[in-house]
């Protein structure tokens, strides 16, 4: 396998494709490398040409869950939802840009099972082991998105700069369809930039885990206010980061025989998340 | 002169009978307590050469010359290979070699579980092994594989015939009842992920095969080298001098060191088979699921009249049928005992030996039950216990030997009392509570094992026993014993273990038996040089023998003069006195076993159904402790595996395929040092005073027995919830708080069963 060092950004986009991927922290690349999941030729290293670190409200795709984790000028949740996600090795490998790219932890599609999301024609899961699985978008796959920052970027509202566009981050993720599996919607050759992330007045991100670090989230639930509006988004609910608008749209949620448990997590989740964002009484 | 007799050997609840050789002069047992060395904290003698990456272990290894091997497992539980060719792999630049089904006993062409190991290829690298491997030309007819519980039951595939136990009239025992409870408990499959997986490096000199390989047993993977490769059993030399942990699933020889001897025979060189992590999480041996249905029955001030129990146990395509009902048979005096155990054979990796085999499910169950049964009669759960102590076996009538429980009970008073101020820091949607459970588990070791010391003249002293350290600290335990003995600073002690070559014959570290069993051996031989020494100094001295003693480096006169140890050995200049020691047969007519009882404390977010073990109490009954450190570290070690088994461990299968869907450490969740609770340990501490020269028992298992069922215990304290079922994850905790809010609310529909 070769590496390529571009040295600029659109030398990197430019050099994607036809068998060259891109490389940024590697804690999601390399073990789908190594399972046979990703084929690559090329890998295309991002560190030096994607921006990193924060300014204002934009922070840099190349910045690492482990500086995010410490800043005190982003919102509560985002750093919340990156001090509870993986482990202190990975935060400081993994960017926030490769972790919105992450793929499912659903254990058929890791291990190569022909499934839905694979370009197969069942949801191994649904018959299958699943109490890791979604309550939500899961007519196809039930494969649950395992991305803490997602959510907490869902519910902040916050918007993508790449090589070629801006775009809302609600717009980057899609359920899988009969013609696209692909749950992002980033186009080929397209490198995630910098993102853009409003202030709200409070913001608050909680995570119900197997165990008590270094665990993808049962649920996830991050919650911002701006304003009188309260915005909430989910990880480990759905195929894809799901945005709520209150918690009245569980009664819409669609679980599986062994995910009926995550409803009621999400339920108390998402009330104690809404309580810790809303303004005090008379403020 | 030395005696023949037969004595009693068990390893975890087998027993079988053991000629052994008695020294006619055994040694008395040191008095009670603290000694000059045994009974005091001592540091791992290995542990600055562990800490500063200087230990060898297997994985370390390398050899001039050594090649890497690679298997190819079957990716179907079930399957046969209609055709297979092996020569697009070995063709390949950097492969020296394969292996196919029909050349080696332990590859299969009809798998009969994933990860059966059906070829081996051998290369340069073990990437170009794995490499080959995909280009091994494979066709496959598919199976239809046994993975269903139920359909199992009805075809009657079992391992063995179904165990059937009775005593007194179990039909009786519950017509005496006033209060009778029934509940079926489960136990999931949990995986040993020890941090050194399982391998094997062989090289052939001449006729002989050197095997470097990661065991809990050199000898057995000797005899197992031997009988596979038609060799006389000591032209097989079995190395382990460090080990990365085992827990019960390194204790044969495994098909990983059968691959590693065919290819290096066939290639002439040294070759490292080793399993990848997930081939591990697959193919490495497993704690085998249980079904369990609890019947007890008591009268009404809370003695038990009748305890009946069946047990399915998923044993896998292969292993033994662990003594699952060994708790419910042995833990309390009941006069009325029925169990039925069940070994389901299915598609599914074989189960193994797992840190306390059967009993760990067993008390879950048990224990679980005790305190529902406690909840009925409305009397406290440890008074209900003392009760119901078995004063003597319950198996046979047999007296225990060496029985501190009551003591445990009283220690662990104060602990259980806490649960007042427990309960109180209830906040919100938390609520705390505390449970107990109790442990019984063998551990008494037995014959045959060897020890030899030797002394130099420099006054140093080297044991040397071909016994392997599994990471447990019993370099340390046998360095404080011959130091203890020899009245030697435990700096002037080296222990050589860990080669077939150098050292006698040795137990399996398995059923904490490594102590028991070597630690007597060892006091032997160094009594044996003691003896010596003072036979020496009696006549360079011109002083009677009884009157001198050893301590401090010095042989001591009663009349208050002393030697140093060097004026006595340097007689000899590069002389040595050279001692043997055996161990001596277990007490007869008795029954040796451990004790303890744990305390948990916990808390449970009742909306979330999140659990935190907050606090672990544990009180064990081992006989003498040789170091009260080391023993602390296996207590914490034990309680923090069992949290994981508790609460979030789980191998799960896919129900159709029967693949392992959990294969790396993400999906598999062992426990993070965050999720381990303050852990308060304690000892007894007081020797079996029928049990050897040193009335020590083994401590490697019983700390992993009772905590899952003091943590469900717990959890029924905080919520009124029972949880029956394993790991209790949150849609467990869940479903159990649900099931109590409904029984709450409609308390005539729900409940146990009537009395």
């Amino acid at each position: 396998m070769e590496l390529l060092r571009p040295d600029s950004a659109e030398a990197a986009a430019a050099a994607l494709g036809n068998g060259s991927v891109a490389l940024a922290g590697g804690t999601e690349l390399v073990p789908l490398l190594r399972d046979g999941i990703v084929r690559a030729e090329k890998l295309v290293e991002l560190r030096d040409v994607v921006p990193r670190g924060v300014d204002g409200t934009r922070i840099g795709a190349g910045t690492t869950l482990a500086e995010l984790e410490v800043d005190p000028d982003i919102p509560q949740a985002l750093r919340e939802a990156c001090s509870l996600a993986a482990s202190p090795q990975l935060r400081s490998m993994s960017t926030l840009g490769g972790n919105l790219l992450q793929a499912t932890r659903c254990w058929y599609w890791r291990l190569n099972f022909p499934c839905y999301l694979h370009g197969g024609d069942t949801c191994h899961a649904k018959a299958g082991q699943h109490r890791e699985h979604a309550i939500f978008g899961n007519e196809r796959c039930a494969s649950a998105h395992p991305s803490d920052p997602a959510a907490a970027l869902l519910a902040l509202g916050a918007r993508l700069r790449t090589t070629s566009r801006e775009f809302s981050l609600v717009d980057l993720y899609r359920l899988p369809t009969d013609e696209e599996r692909n749950v992002t919607a980033l186009e080929p050759g397209e490198v995630i930039l910098e993102l853009d992330v409003p202030r709200p007045e409070a913001s608050v991100y909680l995570k119900a885990m197997e165990r008590r670090k270094w665990s993808f989230a049962i649920v996830g639930v991050a919650a911002a206010r701006f304003a009188d509006s309260i915005r909430l988004g989910l990880a480990g609910v759905a195929p894809i980061p799901w945005a709520l608008s209150s918690v009245a749209d569980l009664e819409q949620a669609t679980p599986l025989l062994g995910t009926a448990y995550k409803v009621q997590i999400a339920r108390a989740l998402v009330r104690r998340a809404v309580e810790a964002v809303s303004a005090p009484a008379g403020a | 002169m030395a005696r023949l007799i037969k004595t009693e050997k068990e390893v975890e609840g087998r027993y079988s009978e053991q000629w052994v050789v008695v020294e006619e002069d055994a040694l008395e047992q040191w008095p009670e307590g603290p000694l000059r060395t045994v009974g005091r904290p001592a540091t791992r003698v290995d542990g600055l050469a562990r800490a500063r990456g200087e230990a060898r272990y297997t994985q370390d290894i390398q050899l001039p010359g050594m090649l890497h091997a690679a298997v190819l497992r079957s990716p179907h539980a079930r399957a046969r290979v209609k055709q297979i060719d092996l020569t697009p792999a070995s063709e390949l630049a950097g492969v020296r070699g394969a292996v196919g089904p029909g050349e080696l006993d332990v590859l299969t062409d009809e798998p009969n579980y994933e990860g059966e190991a059906v070829a081996a290829v051998v290369a340069d690298t073990a990437d170009h092994a794995r490499a080959a491997l995909e280009e091994i030309s494979i066709e496959w007819e598919v199976l239809e594989p046994l993975l269903d519980v139920d359909q199992a039951l009805a075809r009657e595939s079992f391992l063995s015939d179904p165990k059937l136990y009775e005593r007194g009239d179990i039909e009786r025992g519950f017509a005496e009842a006033d209060v009778v409870v029934e509940a079926e408990y489960r136990t999931q499959s949990v995986l040993h992920n020890a941090l050194e997986t399982h391998q094997t490096i062989c090289e052939w000199e001449g006729e002989t095969v050197n095997v470097y390989t990661s065991t809990q047993w050199l000898w057995g993977v000797r005899d197992e080298v031997a009988a596979a490769f038609d060799l006389p059993k000591d032209k097989v030399r079995v190395i382990c001098r460090f080990m990365g942990g085992g827990f019960g699933a390194k204790g044969s020889a495994g098909d990983y060191t059968m691959i590693a001897a065919e290819l290096a025979r066939r290639t002439g060189r040294p070759v490292h088979c080793r399993l990848d992590r997930r081939e591990e999480n697959v193919n490495s041996g497993n704690r085998n699921p249980t079904i369990q249905k609890l019947r007890l029955g008591a009268r009404s001030d809370g003695i038990l009249t009748a305890l009946s129990a069946d047990y399915v146990c998923l044993l896998g395509w292969d292993g033994w049928l662990p003594p699952t009902a060994g708790p419910v048979q042995m833990l309390y005096a009941c006069d009325n005992v029925r169990t039925v155990e069940y070994g389901v054979r299915l598609n599914s990796p074989p189960m193994d030996a797992f840190r306390a085999p059967g009993f760990v499910e067993g008390t879950f169950g048990l224990e679980c039950a005790l305190d529902e049964l406690a909840a009925k009669l409305d009397l406290d759960p440890l008074e209900l216990r003392r009760r119901n102590h078995a004063d003597h076996d319950p198996l046979d009538e047999r007296p225990f030997s060496g029985k501190q429980l009551m003591e445990c009970y009283r220690r662990a008073e104060p602990h259980w009392e806490r649960r007042h101020e427990v309960h109180a820091r209830a906040d919100g949607p938390w609520k705390h509570g505390v449970g107990i459970a109790t442990q019984l588990w063998y551990g008494g070791g037995g014959p045959p094992s060897y020890a030899w010391v030797r002394l130099a003249g420099d006054g140093t002293a080297t044991v040397l026993t071909a016994m392997q350290d599994i990471g447990t600290g019993t370099r340390t335990a046998m360095a404080q014993i011959a130091a203890e003995e020899l009245g030697l600073p435990v700096e002037r002690v080296t222990v050589e273990l860990g080669d077939t070559a150098h050292g006698p014959y040795a137990v399996v570290s398995g059923g904490s038996s490594t102590t028991p069993s070597m630690g007597p051996a060892v006091r032997a031989a160094a009594g044996d040089v003691a003896r010596q020494i003072r036979e020496i100094a009696a006549q360079r001295f011109d002083v009677e023998e009884r009157v001198l003693s050893l301590a401090e480096g010095k042989v001591i006169n009663a009349d208050g003069g002393s030697w140093l140890l060097e004026e006595i050995t340097g007689l000899l200049e590069d002389g040595q006195i050279l001692g043997k020691g055996a161990r001596g047969p277990n007490p007869a007519g008795m029954r040796v076993m451990t004790y303890g009882i744990q305390v948990a404390e916990v808390a449970v977010d009742v909306e979330t159904g999140e659990v935190v073990v907050e606090r672990i109490y544990a009180v064990h009954d081992i006989g003498r402790v040789i170091n009260p450190l080391g023993a602390e570290s296996q207590i914490e070690g034990g309680i923090i595996q069992a949290i994981g088994h508790s609460l979030s461990e789980q191998r799960l299968l896919d129900p159709r395929s029967g693949k392992v869907l959990t294969r790396t450490l993400d999906a598999y969740k062992l426990p993070t040092i965050a999720d381990v609770p303050e852990i308060v340990s304690e000892l007894v501490d007081v020797p079996d005073a029928h049990l050897t020269n040193l009335g020590s028992k083994g401590l490697g298992e019983p700390p992993i027995v009772p905590t899952a069922a003091a943590i469900a215990n717990a959890i029924r304290d905080a919520t009124g919830a029972d949880v029956r079922s394993l790991p209790i994850t949150r849609e467990e905790m869940l479903g159990a708080l649900h099931e109590a809010d409904e029984r709450r609310r409609v308390p005539e529909r729900v409940g146990a069963a009537p009395a």
